[in-house]
């Protein structure tokens, strides 16, 4: 292996690992901020059209009923979140291991 | 002229009999009139003696005149029905189950009464109203009919924060999205957003057509309520821009000869007296004139009753 290949694939695993340190320390955690606020602003659409979920009467979930059948999968995760904070598993898998 | 009539007031002070009079005179002017009623406690068929649906009916007896009567409960079931449709061909089983509850509760809720109704009413509006000329309304006891009538702006609004804040979490969705996974779904393309925009169309359709086409009556009796709920009445109309056309003044007490004098004949008079006072209150002060007197007519209301009280009523002529 000539000196200048063994600089090669260093220059490489330098690449690789300074990306990494970027994307985990300044990019990642930029989009997941991002990501949870599009999720909370989700909730907060969710509660909008549901609130009656929470014995709240809305004059609107008449209407809004029919965007059920779009919502259904999200909607089920939603309430269970709003109800029982301290899930894990529903915690927007906001979590690294 | 406008197309729609809307009759209003108290529970009792004989909007059916005046709505049913009104239809009766503007069929006779030679207008194809189509009365509809939205009260819960349907009358419009005893006035007739014809039992009336879902659907305009041909009211026999008289030429060019069809009734309706909407029943808001079955409405609301085909509302939820309809839904549920729905929820089957796009979900799988066990979320169906999971919403269904949602769902119910949804089509349970105090509102859901008068959105159903509301949503009827826009319908018939919109398509159920094209052969006729003249469409009456005999709407339900004051309060809900306000809540009816104010619904399209607070409506409007509601789904345009919905909208908005719907836009917002698709935006940052797709934000997060850069240069790795496609965006679940984008503003462009979602379901939701189209629906709530159709709604919004339909809301503002039934608000320009309230505001543009339509005239309200309100029918009072001559007694101290009912002249006090009227002028909320009117009050809370104008506040929604929508103008009261006239009052109907109802079930005046007839004045007894002046040579009788006997018990009932002063009582009569008394009475008279004091409704006179009323209905003098109503025409000074409101601002809104008073576009007829209507005595009050002992027994059922027939046919020949109803005639005599249908040339009482303002019917402008047959549109040119």
């Amino acid at each position: 292996m000539t000196v200048y290949e063994q600089f090669a694939r260093f220059r490489e695993a330098a690449t690789e690992v300074l990306h990494g340190l970027y994307h985990g320390m300044i990019e990642h955690p930029a989009f997941e901020r991002i990501e949870n606020e599009a999720m909370d602003s989700e909730d907060a659409f969710f509660f909008a059209c549901f609130a009656d979920a929470f014995g709240i009467p809305s004059p609107v979930s008449y209407y809004t009923a029919e965007l059920l059948p779009y919502l259904a999968e999200d909607f089920e995760a939603w309430e269970r979140r709003m109800w029982d904070r301290e899930s894990v598993l529903d915690w927007k898998g906001d979590y690294h291991f | 002229m406008s197309k729609f009539t809307f009759f209003g007031g108290k529970g009792g002070v004989g909007k059916t009999t005046v709505s049913a009079a009104f239809g009766v005179r503007s069929a006779n002017a030679g207008d194809e009139t189509l009365l509809v009623s939205t009260d819960p406690a349907h009358s419009t068929s005893d006035v007739f003696g014809q039992s009336f649906g879902d659907t305009p009916t041909q009211v026999t007896g008289y030429d060019g005149l069809s009734a309706m009567e909407i029943d808001p409960d079955a409405e609301v079931e085909a509302h939820l029905q309809g839904i549920r449709k729905q929820m089957a061909e796009q979900v799988s089983q066990v979320v169906v189950n999971e919403i269904d509850r949602q769902i119910e509760m949804a089509h349970n809720t105090p509102g859901a009464y008068e959105a159903a109704l509301f949503d009827r009413l826009i319908h018939v509006m919109r398509e159920e109203s094209a052969p006729f000329d003249r469409v009456v309304f005999d709407t339900a006891p004051t309060g809900g009919t306000l809540r009816l009538l104010s619904l399209p702006e607070f409506l409007g609004d509601w789904v345009d924060r919905l909208v908005e804040k719907r836009q917002q979490s698709l935006d940052r969705y797709e934000m997060a999205a850069i240069g790795d996974t496609e965006p679940r779904v984008d503003a462009e393309t979602d379901p939701i957003i189209a629906r709530l925009r159709e709604r919004k169309e339909r809301f503002a359709f039934a608000g320009r057509t309230l505001r543009e086409d339509a005239v309200f009556y309100l029918v009072c009796n001559p007694d101290e309520l009912s002249v006090a709920e009227t002028r909320r009445a009117v009050e809370h109309l104008r506040s929604h821009d929508l103008a009261v056309a006239g009052l109907v003044v109802n079930k005046l007490t007839p004045e007894p000869d002046p040579e009788e004098d006997g018990t009932g004949a002063r009582y009569l008079r008394e009475r008279c007296a004091r409704e006179h006072e009323r209905v003098e209150e109503v025409e000074t002060t409101f601002s809104v004139p008073v576009v007829a007197r209507i005595a009050a007519r002992s027994g059922e209301i027939t046919a020949d009753v109803l005639d005599e009280v249908a040339t009482e009523l303002p019917v402008r002529p047959p549109s040119a």
